[in-house]
């Protein structure tokens, strides 16, 4: 509390120096420091540090960000939802304000977050119901979907669905890839793409929403099919590579002719000529690959729950979510698209509508079915 | 005087091992309460003094015989090529010295000053499908498969890091050998074989003993090595812990497997207790 008081009394000065007129360096005016965690790949990374909360600093120059944690691949999370929980538990501060991660949508279930509303953040109006509905007190801010990556001079005519594609797949011995569950979600996503493939879309739902431990027996028949595929996927001994970069390395390699990739991945790859430019990308239906939101979370409790909500309410202006499409991460909107920049626009197929992503699972039956995979799968 | 020294000791290393061991047997109340509120297929003792179902579901996991194959055939196979290699070096030095056991000894400590992550990725691109082993042999048309994502590669990988310590460790035992015991051997007529056996190997025994525990441990407990050249599955115990603990979420079952590999390694640890034991007999401290 002092700090605050602190904090408030520093900001009534610095106002008052500015009214009067003075000059002052705006670097010196920082009093609102927003703590960032982010769990993520190195293209969120790069896109936090070097084009939104620079871009967020210069448009709020009393407003600092600090992304002092940034877990790489999110291998740290169950500790630090450890950390979170047991410092909401002792009433103490757990070091964030603002939670980019996979957990966020448990913290939310479990009531940890604080809930959004449009008065504190009046963009999340903006954002489609059903995206802050699945959130569970989370805000999403960014999505991303798992296509078909293919090579173009190899296969003319991509696989049109899921079918299409394992007949693919055993035609073509050791040409198709996707990474082990645990280690990315490309992979994840083909795999519960195909498990989901013998399932109802309200079991899914259920498995989307709610932790559901009797309903993962349905998992059995999906898995036997990913089991059958080991002699078809590349090294055709039932190994697979351990992370998204891993995959996007033997795409780039022609390795392989087919891969599901990351859409912002694959995209950054394309434009940095990391991928060879004959590399083309494509969606299955009937059982589309899965995608979705990236979720923030603000914990309750956190120091700078206000200052925290202003910066979650400008990463979903127009402005952010112009850098989020734009920038170097390639990430699809969580706003309508009409609202972007015109050569924005131009990106997405009309009638995009990133709230018919198909999503993955709830963190923890996600975390059930990565153990489940690499007891059935691999090696087998 | 000692006191300072076990109370660090007792607080940063005797504590949380305590408390992951009350954890595994099934104490999920007071400091190990919020891991168990996160963690999932948390065992607890349910009023009975402890239980011992964490370590059945996890004896009972199919991965386990695997994994406990794979690091075993690992760790053996491993440490028996590095103590054949660095006692190698260290015979060649000793007896022969010149240009080429110079050349051996500087490449075989190179890997002391490559970081484990760097080393395993080069050997990873070396080794892989489209790396420079396997493009030569195309190019006289023979196609050897690929030995990334095998067991074979973990070895190849776990010698080129154990080797560095093993070399320095038996090549200074082996220097400190006499000359005058080496040259009383060969004026009595022994051949060389008959020297190394008798006169060479007994008397840096010790060193030798350190080496291997240390080197058998290491593997034992290593974890880059196998995750970036191992298979997804089967995998060494230190890729398995790591995937319970963070990925899979079950933090008591990595805690288990934690407990069998400490078990397995303080076997080890034995040998080399007892190496220090003779040692300290032999200069006359015990």
């Amino acid at each position: 509390m002092r700090k605050n008081k602190l904090v408030s009394i520093l900001a009534v000065a610095g106002l008052a120096v500015a009214t009067l007129g003075f000059t002052a360096s705006t670097s010196h005016a920082a009093v609102f420091q927003v703590r960032l965690y982010v769990s993520g790949d190195t293209n969120v990374e790069r896109m936090w540090l070097t084009e939104l909360i620079p871009a967020f600093e210069k448009a709020n120059p009393n407003y600092n960000v600090d992304v002092s944690s940034f877990d790489l691949h999110g291998k740290n999370d169950a500790l630090t939802l450890a950390k979170i929980i047991a410092a909401s538990k002792l009433k103490r501060d757990a070091g964030f304000d603002v939670i980019e991660a996979g957990f966020v949508q448990e913290l939310g279930l479990k009531g940890y977050l604080t809930i959004p509303t449009s008065s504190r953040m009046p963009n999340i109006n903006n954002v489609p119901a059903s995206l802050l509905a699945m959130s569970k007190g989370g805000i999403p801010y960014r999505a991303s979907t798992v296509l078909l990556a293919y090579n173009s001079q190899v296969v003319t005519t991509p696989p049109k669905t899921l079918d299409d594609l394992i007949a693919w797949i055993k035609a073509n011995p050791g040409r198709f890839t996707y990474n082990v569950p645990s280690g990315g979600g490309s992979g994840y996503s083909f795999a519960q793409t195909v498990v989901d493939k013998y399932l109802t879309d309200a079991e899914i739902e259920k498995l989307v929403t709610e932790v559901n431990k009797p309903l993962q027996a349905k998992w059995k028949q999906g898995f036997d099919l990913l089991k059958s595929l080991n002699p078809y996927t590349y090294g055709k001994n039932g190994t697979y590579p351990s992370n998204n970069a891993a995959t996007l390395s033997l795409v780039s390699n022609g390795s392989v002719d087919m891969a599901t990739v990351w859409s912002d991945q694959f995209l950054s790859g394309l434009k940095a000529g990391t991928i060879p430019s004959y590399w083309k990308v494509a969606q299955v239906s009937d059982r589309s690959l899965t995608g979705g939101p990236a979720i923030l979370g603000i914990p309750k409790g956190t120091r700078q729950g206000v200052a925290a909500q202003r910066f979650v309410n400008w990463l979903l202006s127009p402005v952010a979510q112009n850098i989020i499409v734009g920038g170097t991460l390639n990430g699809y909107p969580v706003v309508p698209v009409s609202m972007l920049s015109t050569a924005n626009q131009g990106k997405f197929a009309v009638g995009t509508d990133v709230s018919k992503l198909r999503s993955s699972y709830l963190s923890s039956n996600n975390t059930d079915f990565k153990n489940q995979w690499a007891l059935e799968v691999p090696g087998k | 005087m000692a006191l300072p020294p076990i109370l660090v000791l007792g607080t940063f290393i005797g504590f949380p091992i305590g408390l992951a061991f009350l954890f595994s047997i099934g104490f999920t109340g007071g400091l190990n309460e919020v891991l168990s509120i996160i963690g999932q297929d948390v065992r607890g003792r349910d009023g009975k003094l402890f239980t011992l179902q964490a370590y059945k579901d996890v004896i009972a996991d199919p991965r386990f015989a695997g994994d406990v194959k794979t690091t075993l055939i690992v760790s053996f196979v491993a440490t028996v090529f590095v103590l054949l290699f660095s006692t190698g070096i260290g015979l060649l030095q000793r007896l022969r010295g010149g240009k080429l056991s110079s050349v051996l000894t500087a490449l075989s400590l190179t890997p002391l000053f490559i970081p484990v992550v760097i080393s395993s990725w080069a050997l990873y691109t070396f080794y892989g499908s489209a790396g420079l082993y396997r493009t030569i042999f195309h190019s006289f048309g023979i196609d050897v498969p690929q030995i990334t994502s095998t067991m074979l590669a973990v070895i190849i990988g776990s010698i080129w890091v154990s080797l560095p310590f093993a070399t320095l460790m038996i090549t200074s035992g082996l220097q400190s050998v006499p000359n005058a015991l080496i040259e009383a051997a060969q004026d009595a007529g022994a051949s060389l074989i008959t020297i190394i056996r008798t006169v060479m190997l007994p008397l840096a025994l010790i060193p030798i003993i350190i080496a291997l525990t240390f080197t058998s441990i290491g593997i034992l407990g290593s974890f880059t090595v196998p995750f970036f050249l191992g298979a997804n599955q089967p995998t060494m115990f230190g890729v398995e812990i790591t995937n319970f603990f963070s990925v899979y979420n079950r933090p008591q079952q990595s805690i288990v497997m934690a407990f069998i590999v400490f078990a397995a390694a303080s076997g080890i640890a034995f040998f080399y207790i007892w190496a220090n034991f003779r040692n300290a007999k032999e200069s006359g401290r015990v």
